[in-house]
């Protein structure tokens, strides 16, 4: 009995092709992107973890004026691994820079991710971007400083996982700069090669800022000069890998997972909306004998299918791809990659998901259905006839009849509005997280109208004197809170009459430089306004300065705390004169060796081009998969509509209701709840990516803010729009094919 | 006269089978009677009011509406008619049911060039102090009033009423008839029925049997009588 009854299944399935199809696409989104995301981010994660504490990642390094004679003494007096390196900067052409690093082994051990370690002299490991770049294969030879390298073996370096020439630049390329591995003896007869001090602790328990700290003490108790302190927290190298992980988990998996969730949501409405219509057929099977449990399979069998099929279709097509993803994301850096690990825990998730939302959400309406009597069954579906409180609560009557019957069209079905909301909100917000990201970038990386200067330059050590014509002197040093050690930001000492640093107030009018300010977006970050005093904890010796906060600038970007030079030097002990940094309108004669890094602000826009082509691409993918998520929704709440009004459209087109009367009172009804889901996405994103910046911030000291620019807003809008009228174009049609008839022959209210 | 159809066959095929369920039906009724057309179920009477009221065509015959070939209107035609001319009761009275009463009435009114005032119809069919409420809260008596309102409020020239009291008890159904008598007099609407209970062709003008598809017999009746006479 119950085999032929399932002989409908396909026929159910048929009869509605396009929107099963619709629900079978959102599952297999879900399970895919969910795969992917967390087989990418867990792969990642993995990779680069096992990397740095296998190969024992430094926590910080620094240089001496001259060598420590006994580090063993020092290792044990702070618990910690330290090991000496060398390194040059080798000059192969005018534009091609070859770091030669000598080996270590107990710190930053290196990793040979291809051909063989060290053996004899006159051999090198190279960075593998660098010497793909530069057309250098294993037993090629390399001639650099005078000298002829073989090369044996490609290799990746804890502590140049993102092997950036300077700690402060953004951009590598590996075009014009790498790092290479050889035999520390080979440095003997390299004049002017910098010794240089890898430290890790190896308690772990205790404030790592804080053992820094007590280090750098002692150091200078000792007697030594110490330049160069980069901790790895600081470090680009190190840390912007995690900004990818981070970014990957924090967004990828949330994201899809909850785009998961709403299409099981969708999808569980869905039936449950179909169980109650069919409740009449429910009654009759059920008088004619049928047994409870069979009707539950049977009802059952449709969205288990759908659920199993999405799931596996999904998991099918994810797992190949996370590999690829993995390598490509990779790519950008140095890490060895020693395989891929697909967890089949990740896949049972995949597929079990939204076959248990579905199976849950499908079998407690069969159920609740099922213990109605048959005869109160047969009757039909009296729930659609219910008036709800905020149909009620509105005062409807006062508008015209086409709105009313919008609205009231809307209010019936509170879950169907609350899944077109939800819905079309998560669509909007995907759509502007990627155009936010695009935008937050393009502001990073393209020159405010606070910075005038053309360059920035960042010495190693500290330098005394005035500052070159067209350039004035800065000081910086990294600070945080008291009690929160976790928000990290710079205090900049700027010359008091600067005129290349310009802060605004919320009115537009100039901020003197000659007092403490503080940006807008660290002062809300923060929470601190003009007038207050403050207290932060200097990076570098863990001392607390107090700071008299003097005006807000009106900045989103940039997470600042200026402070006149002077007074800034006063304050951390510095000498009058000195200064760590120069800002500059032209280009500075400075030899390479004295600086930690430099910025060109003009140049920046065209180093991003190849970043940002790629943002442009992930953008793109981001608002068509968003826009087949929304155009999904739509049709699917659009048919359903068409679906339970059949009745009142039959009635309409009896009435002499043209069809274009009918389309804008039927289709339109969800116009205000489509606009009204984007206008809520809009806060929605800015917030979940003002989070997600913050904790990126933190991580690789890179402040992006959360913008979203009206123009991007208006193109998410219009791609919003334009897919909920090819959802009603789609739907058009549906309301055309329903026929007089079903008003004349209807058997019920 | 106002309705004049003649020789209209229609015939449904569903496959291989072919169904006859009109063979050249010709009747005729005039401007303000109440006409009333009596048969058992497939005889094709709600087939023949349908394509008087421009909701189904024939597939051959003609017919006509006060002076309109509502057989030879094109589709936008139809709707144009059925927008104006025609008001249809049906049995289960068919509300929109998220809408309230006044609200079922202005989606007729909504869309009539002319309409009546929406609450003077509703006084008319005495529901004006439940026009805020919501079918599922009325009587089944009640929401035939409401929906009699609603066919009547675009001041229709010819009123289809298929079994108006199919669903009703007796009172009631007799105070629904009596309602449409009144409406027949009051706005000189005319008004075709379509019953299976041959006591309401008493206040009938002209009546109709069908049997089958064909006509099998037509009278006329001299003395209508009021509703409240009306006894079965």
């Amino acid at each position: 009995m119950v085999m032929v009854l399932n002989k409908r299944l396909m026929r159910i399935l048929k009869e509605n092709k396009l929107r099963y199809l619709g629900i079978l696409v959102l599952i297999i989104l879900g399970s895919y992107t969910f795969i992917v995301a967390a087989g990418l981010s867990q792969n990642l994660a993995v990779l680069v973890t096992t990397f740095t504490e296998d190969h024992v990642q430094e926590d910080l390094s620094f240089s001496t004026d001259r060598p420590i004679s006994d580090v063993a003494e020092l290792e044990n007096k702070f618990d910690a691994l330290i090991e000496e390196y060398m390194s040059f900067d080798a000059k192969l052409s005018d534009t091609l820079t070859l770091r030669l690093l000598s080996e270590t082994k107990k710190v930053n051990i290196p990793a040979i991710i291809e051909g063989r370690t060290l053996s004899r002299p006159g051999e090198i490991l190279l960075d593998p971007a660098f010497a793909e770049a530069n057309g250098y294969s294993i037993g090629s030879q390399i001639k650099a400083q005078d000298k002829t390298f073989t090369v044996v073996g490609f290799v990746s370096l804890p502590h140049y996982i993102y092997p950036l020439k300077n700690v402060n630049d953004i951009l590598y390329s590996p075009k014009e700069f790498g790092v290479g591995v050889i035999n520390r003896e080979e440095f003997s007869d390299i004049d002017n090669a910098a010794s240089i001090y890898s430290v890790k602790f190896n308690d772990r328990t205790r404030s790592l800022n804080m053992q820094a700290v007590e280090l750098r003490k002692y150091l200078q108790v000792k007697g030594f000069t110490v330049s160069n302190w980069i901790d790895i927290m600081n470090n680009k190298r190190a840390r912007i890998v995690w900004a990818s992980i981070t970014g990957m988990k924090t967004m990828s998996v949330p994201v899809p997972a909850a785009m998961f969730l709403l299409s099981s949501l969708i999808i569980g409405i869905m039936f449950w909306r179909i169980i109650r219509r069919e409740s009449v057929i429910i009654g009759t099977l059920y008088a004619q004998g049928y047994r409870r449990r069979e009707l539950m399979r049977h009802y059952m069998a449709i969205p288990l299918v759908l659920a199993f099929a999405g799931g596996m279709i999904g998991s099918l097509f994810a797992l190949p791809s996370i590999e690829p993803m993995v390598m490509a994301m990779i790519s950008y850096y140095n890490v060895p990659v020693p395989g891929i690990e697909l967890s089949f825990l990740n896949v049972m998730i995949g597929i079990l998901t939204p076959m248990i939302f579905l199976g849950l959400s499908s079998y407690m309406v069969i159920r609740s259905e099922l213990k109605k009597s048959p005869a109160e069954l047969m009757k039909g579906d009296k729930q659609k006839a219910k008036v709800n409180a905020l149909e009620r609560a509105f005062k409807l009557e006062r508008f015209k009849f086409s709105t009313k019957f919008r609205l009231r069209e809307q209010f019936r079905s509170i879950s169907r509005l609350v899944f077109l909301l939800l819905g079309v909100t998560s669509a909007s917000v995907l759509m502007l997280f990627g155009f936010t990201v695009l935008n937050s970038m393009n502001h990073v990386f393209k020159t405010s109208d606070v910075y005038l200067f053309e360059y920035e330059y960042t010495f190693r050590d500290l330098q005394y004197g005035e500052a070159p014509d067209g350039a004035e002197t800065f000081n910086a040093g990294k600070f945080y809170p008291e009690n929160n050690e976790e928000i990290e930001f710079y205090i900049t000492g700027i010359e008091p009459d600067s005129t290349l640093v310009i802060l605004k107030d919320n009115k537009g009018n100039v901020i003197p430089n000659n007092q403490t300010n503080i940006t807008k977006s660290l002062a809300n970050r923060l929470g601190i306004k003009a007038g207050d005093t403050v207290t932060f904890i200097n990076k570098e010796d863990g001392k607390p300065h107090t700071f008299h906060i003097d005006a807000v600038a009106e900045s989103y970007i940039e997470q600042f705390i200026y402070v006149p030079i002077d007074e800034f030097n006063k304050k951390m002990e510095l000498p009058e004169d000195s200064y760590i940094g120069l800002f500059s309108t032209k280009e500075l004669d400075i030899p390479d060796e004295k600086l930690s890094g430099t910025k060109s602000m003009s140049q920046l826009p065209e180093a991003m081009d190849e970043f940002m082509g790629q943002m442009i691409s992930m953008v793109a993918l981001m608002t068509i998969v968003s826009s087949v998520v929304a155009l999904i929704i739509l049709y699917l709440v659009t048919s359903l509509a068409i679906e339970e009004n059949r009745n009142t459209i039959s009635l309409f087109k009896v009435f002499g209701y043209r069809r274009g009367e009918i389309r804008s009172l039927i289709l339109n009804s969800s116009t205000f709840v489509v606009v009204t889901g984007f206008l809520i996405g809009i806060p929605v994103a800015v917030a979940s990516m003002g989070s997600l910046y913050g904790y990126l911030g933190n991580l690789i000291n890179l402040v992006l803010p959360p913008i979203v620019s009206p123009i991007y807003v208006i193109i998410s809008f219009a791609a919003i729009m334009l897919t909920y009228q090819l959802s009603k174009c789609m739907c058009a049609k549906n309301i055309d094919t329903v026929s007089m008839s079903e008003a004349l022959k209807a058997g019920t209210e | 006269m106002f309705i004049d159809v003649s020789d209209l066959r229609k015939t449904y095929t569903s496959g291989m089978i072919k169904n006859e369920v009109l063979k050249g039906i010709a009747m005729k009724l005039g401007k303000g009677e109440i006409g009333v057309i009596l048969g058992p179920s497939g005889s094709g009477k709600s087939t023949l009011m349908n394509i008087i009221g421009g909701v189904d065509r024939g597939d051959s015959g003609k017919v006509i509406v006060d002076g309109i070939e509502v057989s030879k209107l094109n589709d936008d035609q139809l709707t144009e008619y059925r927008r104006e001319a025609v008001g249809f009761v049906f049995q289960f009275y068919n509300l929109v049911p998220n809408l309230t009463v006044r609200e079922n009435i202005e989606v007729v009114s909504n869309i009539s060039k002319s309409p009546l005032n929406i609450d003077e119809v509703l006084a008319e069919v005495q529901m004006l102090d439940k026009k805020h409420r919501f079918p599922r809260e009325l009587s089944g008596g009640e929401q035939q009033r409401v929906s009699i309102a609603r066919a009547i409020v675009k001041n229709p020239k010819l009123l289809l009423c298929d079994e108006p009291t199919g669903a009703l008890d007796f009172q009631t159904s007799r105070s629904i008839l009596k309602l449409l008598q009144q409406v027949n007099r009051n706005f000189g609407t005319t008004i075709l029925m379509i019953t299976h209970n041959t006591a309401i062709s008493a206040m009938a003008n002209r009546v109709f049997k069908l049997r089958s598809g064909e006509i099998v017999d037509e009278w006329v009746n001299q003395a209508p009588i009021p509703a409240e006479g009306i006894e079965w």
